[in-house]
């Protein structure tokens, strides 16, 4: 068979099955599927006969054509996968049929912008030398009026700013809590050591220690304690 | 001030940006029913023969124009006609979009049975399509769908204007088949 056409001519594959369909004279709902894909690899076989390069889209075409007359041929339902997206001649039958809807439809685009050619219109009109430009408004502006908006946000800053606060903290020296300590044990002759750390609190703790070790140190006072972990006894030297 | 007279003034400087119903509404402070009507007015005036232009509706959006019958005097301001009317391919990849929206790339690949990356990024830059967010498809490919420019292009006025689809649905043909394979049977 001779072909009176070149693969040039077509935007693809379902392109050409759909002209070959047309050469056919056949009418694409009621075509011949497995004698059209026996048409088009014989069309394709003879181009690779002439060494002509071929879109990979069409042998791609024609293996899943091929695919589908061996699929026939074995007359067995398939499993599902594999990597052809042609299930059956039905499913090429509708392929063709969806694509052809859109081929035929293109040339009523092709119409249309036919006759939209025929009517002029033109780019807007450029505006920009009207338009009034923000930027020049600094020409009325001076330099007062950047002083009191200077001013306006230090007034708002008063606002933003916390309010003047004093943390006081109650200092405590070890002199005076020695003194402290002093008295206790004069008044008391013998306290325990747990009496002396009479408030829980972080300095007063390290300063009542460090107290107790300096009036140690001084021989001030007498540490005692029978056994690990039990009651330390201070009292005077 | 006559309202009329200022919205041929607004679609003259517009051109083909066009003005929408809203815009008219907007600008001139008034009710989408006075803005139809004055656009009614305009039109009228312009469809005298005396008259150049006239008003079309392309694209959702008002627009003035030349008028058909005119055109061989406007191409012999051309010294080239112009040719760079959109090849099959474009024009295909654009009714399966048209028709779709919003489609994926892969979708149209599929239905034209070819690879149309190039088609879709030209048309792209033609500001016939745009990109319409992300599918939910493995990948989350781009989606496209047409523009008011593509409207435009084909004379239309809004998507409702695209040409219907002759009926030969399957759905009917199938019906059709085994209405007649049943009396076969028989």
């Amino acid at each position: 068979m001779n072909y009176n056409f070149h693969i040039n001519d077509f935007e693809g594959p379902l392109d050409l099955l759909l002209h070959l369909i047309k050469e056919k004279k056949m009418d694409i709902y009621d075509v011949n599927i497995s004698e059209i894909i026996d048409e088009y690899i014989e069309f394709i076989k003879k181009l690779e006969n002439k060494n002509i390069d071929i879109a990979s889209e069409y042998l791609v075409m024609s293996a899943e054509l091929i695919h589908l007359k061996s699929k026939k041929l074995i007359n067995k339902e398939e499993i599902e996968e594999d990597d052809f997206t042609i299930s059956s001649e039905d499913d090429l039958k509708q392929k063709l049929i969806e694509y052809k809807k859109y081929k035929d439809m293109s040339l009523n685009f092709q119409k249309l912008e036919e006759k939209r050619n025929e009517i002029y219109t033109k780019y807007p009109e450029n505006l920009n030398n009207y338009k009034d430009d923000s930027s020049n408004d600094i020409n009325h502006q001076d330099i007062n009026d950047l002083i009191e908006a200077f001013i306006n946000f230090q007034n708002r800053l008063k606002y933003i700013k916390p309010l003047n606060t004093r943390i006081t903290r109650k200092e405590l020296s070890i002199e005076k809590r020695i003194n402290e300590v002093r008295n206790i044990i004069k008044k008391k002759k013998k306290v325990t050591f747990y009496e002396l750390f009479d408030i829980i609190n972080k300095d007063y703790l390290i300063v009542t220690f460090l107290s107790i070790l300096e009036m140690s140190k001084n021989k001030e006072i007498k540490l005692n304690q029978k056994n690990e972990f039990e009651e330390i006894f201070i009292e005077a030297m | 001030m006559d309202k009329c007279a200022i919205l041929e003034g607004l679609l003259f400087v517009v051109g083909d940006e066009g003005l929408t119903l809203k815009d008219i509404c907007n600008i001139l402070e008034i009710e989408k029913e006075e803005a139809k009507k004055l656009l009614m007015e305009l039109k009228k005036d312009y469809d005298n023969e005396k008259r150049g232009i006239r008003i079309s509706f392309l694209g959702d959006s008002f627009k003035l124009t030349t008028k058909k019958e005119h055109k061989n005097y406007y191409q012999k301001l051309l010294s080239v006609p112009r040719t760079n009317t959109l090849s099959i391919p474009a024009l295909e990849t654009l009714a399966i979009i048209a028709y779709n929206q919003p489609i994926t790339r892969v979708e149209i690949d599929d239905l034209r049975g070819v690879a149309s990356a190039n088609i879709v990024r030209k048309l792209v830059a033609k500001g016939l399509i745009k990109e319409a967010g992300k599918s939910n498809m493995p990948g989350r490919p781009n989606l496209y769908k047409t523009t008011h420019d593509f409207l435009d292009y084909f004379g239309l006025s809004t998507i409702d204007d695209l040409p219907e689809f002759l009926n030969n649905d399957e759905s009917t043909e199938n019906e059709k088949e085994l209405f007649t394979s049943i009396y076969k049977e028989e």
